[in-house]
């Protein structure tokens, strides 16, 4: 456990740590959720617990960002959307820039990421969102306990278990 | 040579200054891999645009909400992760017990509930007199140690199975040391841990049975645990028939350490205060605990000299001893440690150093 600054102490810093890093933390949640509001959610859920750690300054953004891959995946695996979230996933505001959504995934694509990530080991899953949420091969390797040599693979097995999971859900509609 | 695993193929597209040199050129003049490259990235960029997320948050909307639930009380949902995370124990004693957990080595602890603290990337000797090496705390003094994972060392047919075994490549030696020659045999060690939960009740203990008088453990250290690893490491030693090594080469991932608890800083200071260590020494090891990516070699003045040089680049150590009988290079890259040692001259241990050729 992180350790509590105090009896009920929230942390002086949490107004500037937040402002500087819940965009990152949002988009990290969002990489798993598919949906901006159910990733505010869990943002709240990780400034919530942050603001009574101890966690060094320097080391929030790190921190925050394997937070927030962990309790998305969390919120997938558990089954606690909320109906109305499942609503919003597919309004317009949270959906992908139309030239990529034409491209590759439109909105109801996106659940079936969120379905195949909830499949995907959850080692592999924190990997593959940590690295394309732009953590260094070395910060994955730190929140992950692996070498940093090994996420490269990690990620590659990741990203080739996708895109399987994606194509054969496709190609059965 | 082999070609590179599909892992490093990914690196190559990320970090191409994190994959050797060896496979770069392998991949370019390689067909077959190229090929594979092309798939990697195709996936990878497949995977870059399902995850893909532009839509910025409305940050002051965001801090009106968490400042609402704080004034609140509320407490984060019992779904919330809180990533048990990294601070850094004192170097001196994690410099200890991760020695120890080299020679040692015990249950998996949930590795996924930790995170890293720091990873050793360089190395710096302090010198310090043999005698004071005797009054390095023995951890079990300030808490209890629990090996958490075993040392194994075994040794496989040859580099190849060294590398399955270990995950590391194992550099060839362009031209080995007049003196020795030959095949090299094969070692691999697997990955140790152990974890250190400190106690203040055992450190006044320990304190008193020394006649000093512990000072008050700052808020959080005591109860608070930290996990200390090294390896998996591999190692080619070249015996010559004649049972002392000639020639090792042998790289380990670097000692790790994680905790639970308390900041760096409060720990590292508390700690070093009742390290026993002579207040030159400590002031000296506080220097460069700054960044937590150095491992401190304890050098015995006795017996070893140190000195810097670099290996293609990379900041290293030389040992030698005193009889100039033995010498060693070490340094660290990518959180992996590398050595060459053997009965050799500083220079020798350096050219064989500077010669390797990372082929996997």
């Amino acid at each position: 456990m992180v350790t509590p600054a105090g009896p009920g102490a929230v942390r002086a810093d949490l107004e500037q740590v937040f402002r500087t890093a819940y965009p990152r933390v949002v988009a990290v949640a969002a990489r798993v959720l598919g949906s901006r509001d159910e990733a505010e959610d869990v943002a709240q859920e990780v400034f919530l617990t942050f603001c009574r750690s101890s966690v060094p300054a320097g080391e929030s953004a790190g921190w925050l960002s394997v937070a927030a891959a962990h309790t998305a995946l969390n919120h997938l695996r558990s089954g606690r959307r909320r109906a109305s979230r499942e609503e919003a996933a597919g309004e317009p505001r949270n959906a992908l820039s139309p030239d990529v959504a034409d491209t590759v995934v439109a909105i109801e694509e996106r659940r079936r990421v969120r379905a195949a990530l909830a499949r995907l080991p959850r080692k592999q899953a924190i990997a593959l969102v940590l690295r394309h949420s732009g953590l260094s091969y070395t910060e994955v390797a730190a929140a992950l306990d692996l070498s940093p040599g090994s996420v490269g693979t990690t990620v590659r097995r990741a990203e080739s278990a996708l895109r399987k999971e994606l194509n054969r859900h496709a190609s059965s509609h | 040579m082999r070609h590179p695993t599909d892992g490093t193929l990914r690196r190559l597209l990320d970090e191409p200054e994190g994959v050797a040199d060896a496979d770069r050129e392998h991949v370019a003049g390689c067909p077959v891999c190229r090929s594979g490259l092309a798939g990697v990235q195709d996936d990878a960029a497949f995977a870059g645009a399902a995850l893909r997320f532009e839509d910025a948050p409305d940050t002051d909307e965001g801090w009106r909400r968490l400042s609402a639930a704080v004034e609140a009380g509320e407490s984060p949902p019992a779904g919330a992760r809180s990533p048990r995370w990294r601070t850094t124990l004192g170097r001196p004693v994690v410099a200890v017990a991760a020695a120890v957990a080299l020679l040692t080595g015990a249950t998996a602890a949930a590795a996924t509930d930790w995170l890293q603290i720091f990873r050793t990337e360089q190395i710096a000797p302090v010198t310090i007199r043999q005698a004071d090496l005797l009054k390095i705390p023995d951890l079990s003094g300030y808490g209890e140690v629990r090996f958490t994972e075993q040392a194994r060392i075994r040794q496989v047919a040859d580099a190849a199975a060294a590398r399955a075994a270990s995950g590391l490549s194992v550099p060839e030696v362009a031209r080995l040391p007049r003196g020795v020659s030959g095949d090299p045999e094969f070692h691999v060690g697997n990955r140790v841990s152990a974890e250190f939960t400190f106690s203040a009740e055992k450190a006044a203990k320990t304190a008193a049975a020394t006649g000093q008088t512990l000072p008050p453990p700052p808020a959080g250290l005591d109860g608070s645990r930290f996990r200390l690893t090294a390896g998996p490491g591999v190692a080619a030693v070249w015996t010559q028939g004649r049972g002392m090594p000639a020639l090792i080469v042998g790289r380990a991932v670097s000692p790790t350490a994680y905790s639970s608890g308390v900041p760096f800083a409060t720990a590292r200071d508390y700690l070093l205060s009742m390290s026993g260590l002579p207040e030159d020494v400590a002031a000296q090891l506080r220097t460069f605990t700054g960044d937590g990516r150095t491992l401190p070699v304890h050098v015995m003045a006795e017996e070893l000299t140190s000195r810097p040089a670099d290996v293609n680049g990379v900041p290293a150590t030389v040992l030698t001893s005193r009889d100039e009988v033995l010498a060693a290079v070490v340094w660290v890259r990518d959180g992996v440690v590398t050595a060459v040692a053997g009965p050799l001259s500083g220079d020798e241990v350096l050219t064989v150093a500077r010669g390797l050729r990372w082929e996997r």
